[in-house]
């Protein structure tokens, strides 16, 4: 403790240790008021023009900036380098061009920032302490709770009917045993004892009339059955089958991607090709790239799913190693070779959102799944029902003229306004070769 | 009192009930698509888009080659191809970026490299429809750096367009979305080069504090000439 005087040869050691330790703690306290301003102001420069390039404890475009002031000792100026380090190569610094180098020459922004600033931000890299994350990061999934459907209608409607089956048969029983007992107690012949199928055989042929009605409604409803069950076939979505989900070789989030209480990112960001082709797309690795170039640690899966993405693009951390390998999604939603469909028709012309289709995608989805049963049926119930946008949608400008300005026009623009709007049925949204040519 | 026959009805109906319950419980499995019929209407011999054959049960299974069943059908165009455009005016737009990936390159892009659009009320509108869907995540609204991947997230914030990007040129920011820099990677494939001149224009609108130029005491965002200016 050098800040403290010895007060006197002769006091004794107590003391003095106890005087030393009060004076040198007001100094401690008095310094780390001044260290915790010089922290914060450090830290306000450094998020306004460092953090785009630099952590202070870890590589990222640029190096870690912890104990940087320390390997610049001797070998440069830094507040020259951060002010412009552009000018510091030209001047032949070898340690400055040997970082410059090393870090695929990437030039450092001019920061036009004074002394003082540089020494906060160099104090605060160097004095860094990550700070307590409150909760976890975003927030938690919906709790997936068990659907009640359409379908439960059916458990529970024969659960029922077997349980009334049950009393059925065995009231019969103890009816049995009771007619048995009063034909003994007057001495004549008992019924023998039957089967179930034999008691009902039995009931059916001394109640035919009955037993035809019963048979002709159980055929009907079987037939009804196999009907709808029919319909289900070859479809993936909607509301009447398990959706078809599989499982993708990366387990993508799209509520925590997506979602307005996340990361909130547009949907066309990834799927930009929605509104210019006929596919959506699945994006390419290099668009997971340009966040996940710096975002190596997840909030659900931590890096386990992120390094399958490095692994795909031949990331080592720092570089590209040219070792690519495609990932192989599954795609998940399929139409048959004989319909046509386009994204871009759909989203730039007819301005449908996402989730009218695809549903909560953004909301409730962590892997895609067929939201829709995407069959001929619902095309067309949506093309009945929509109404165009034809207000400042530069694709109807035509038909617009045309149903406006031309007598036989707007004979046909009387018979489309009869329900006040004009359908995509009303322009040949029902047209066959609309889809299928 | 119930005869032996009586309980052996209700053990069966109970096992009945029981098992019905549970089989019309069950749900499908998520990873199969389910029953098809005539499944060669969903697959075709083409190779679609997305569609892995190799993983596909559907299709014709051991009867195709390896090779044949991994096609990749999502594949970059041959080099140098030029897109085509409709309209003659926007043929100059699809015309091969000459500058390359490196920073003598991306300071000489500053000074030479010109938006082939005007900065107009239309374009600026029609930038910021971009801006919404390409950069605001990360940019954030009004270009401060705090999109939600940065407030949400917390992830590294990209500096301000009035702040100290106020200056960059837009030869640099078309550099930057092409060839990506820093932590922002190239949005080439992402945007054509219409749309990235278009969503400059808004960058420049924010750099101008959310001005058009003339408008107000700001001055005019004619960076470049600044930039050409100070070298």
């Amino acid at each position: 403790m050098p800040l403290v005087p010895r007060i006197s040869k002769s006091s004794p050691g107590l003391l003095n240790a106890t005087l030393a330790f009060i004076l040198s703690l007001s100094v401690t306290a008095a310094s780390a008021q001044a260290d915790k301003a010089t922290y914060a102001a450090g830290e306000k420069v450094f998020k306004g023009n460092c953090a785009s390039c630099h952590k202070p404890d870890k590589d990222m475009t640029g190096p870690a900036l912890k104990g940087a002031k320390a390997r610049w000792e001797g070998k440069g100026d830094i507040h020259a380098w951060i002010k412009n380090s552009q000018a510091v190569i030209k001047s032949g610094n070898p340690y400055a061009n040997e970082l410059f180098g090393k870090w695929n020459k990437s030039v450092m922004t001019p920061n036009a920032i004074s002394d003082a600033d540089i020494d906060a931000v160099l104090y605060y890299v160097d004095n860094f302490a990550p700070p307590v994350k409150a909760g976890g990061g975003g927030a938690a999934p919906a709790a997936e709770g068990p659907k009640m459907g359409k379908n439960t209608y059916w458990q529970w409607f024969l659960i029922t009917a077997l349980i009334l089956l049950i009393v059925v048969l065995s009231l019969g029983g103890i009816t049995h045993q009771l007619r048995n007992a009063t034909l003994e107690r007057e001495g004549k012949p008992t019924e023998p004892e039957r089967s179930i199928w034999g008691r009902i055989t039995n009931w059916a042929w001394n109640n035919k009339g009955w037993a035809s009605v019963l048979g002709l409604f159980i055929v009907v409803w079987l037939i009804l059955l196999a009907w709808d069950w029919a319909f289900e076939i070859g479809v993936y979505g909607g509301d009447k089958v398990a959706h078809y989900k599989p499982e993708q070789p990366i387990a993508f989030k799209h509520a925590l991607h997506a979602g307005k209480d996340n990361l909130n990112i547009n949907c066309q960001y990834c799927h930009s090709s929605a509104e210019k082709g006929r596919h959506a797309g699945i994006p390419s690795a290099n668009v997971c790239m340009n966040c996940h170039k710096a975002v190596s640690e997840g909030s659900t899966t931590g890096t386990a799913e992120i390094a399958k993405i490095y692994d795909a693009v031949g990331w080592d951390g720092k570089n590209y190693t040219g070792k690519e390998k495609p990932i192989k999604w599954i795609k998940v939603h399929n139409l048959p070779d004989h319909v046509y469909f386009s994204h871009q028709q759909h989203v730039s012309v007819g301005k449908i959102e996402c989730q009218k289709c695809h549903g909560p995608v953004d909301t409730e989805f962590d892997v895609a799944e067929q939201w829709a049963p995407l069959t001929m049926g619902w095309c067309i119930q949506c093309h009945n029902e929509t109404e165009v946008q034809m207000a400042g949608n530069g694709y109807y400008d035509e038909i617009h003229r045309r149903l406006t300005e031309t007598p036989m026009g707007n004979k046909e623009l009387q018979k489309y306004l009869e329900d006040e709007k004009i359908t995509v049925r009303e322009l040949g949204g029902w047209e066959c070769a609309k889809c299928h040519y | 009192m119930l005869s032996p026959m009586t309980t052996r009805t209700t053990l069966i109906a109970a096992i009945g009930t029981s098992a019905l319950a549970v089989l019309t419980g069950c749900k499908g499995d998520p990873n199969s698509p389910g029953i098809e019929y005539m499944p060669d209407m969903y697959r075709s011999p083409a190779v679609e888009a997305y569609v892995d054959y190799g993983q596909d049960p559907y299709y014709f299974a051991d009867s195709v080659v390896l090779a044949e069943r991994n096609t990749q059908s999502a594949r970059l165009p041959a080099e140098g191809s030029i897109p085509f455009a409709a309209e003659e005016s926007k043929a100059a737009f699809n015309f091969p970026y000459p500058y390359a990936n490196t920073p003598e390159d991306y300071e000489r892009a500053g000074l030479e490299v010109h938006s082939p659009l005007p900065m107009t009320k239309a374009t600026v509108e029609e930038g910021k429809v971009i801006y919404g869907k390409f950069c605001v995540h990360c940019h954030g609204e009004t270009g401060m750096g705090d999109g939600a991947v940065v407030t949400k997230g917390g992830h590294a914030p990209p500096n301000a367009y009035n702040g100290p990007l106020k200056t960059l040129p837009e030869g640099k920011m078309f550099h930057t979305l092409t060839y990506g820099k820093g932590m922002m990677g190239s949005h080439a494939s992402q945007l054509t080069k219409e749309e990235r001149w278009t969503v400059i224009q808004y960058v420049k609108f924010l750099q101008n504090d959310g001005k058009m130029p003339g408008e107000g005491a700001v001055a005019p965002a004619d960076s470049t000439k600044q930039a050409a200016a100070g070298k």
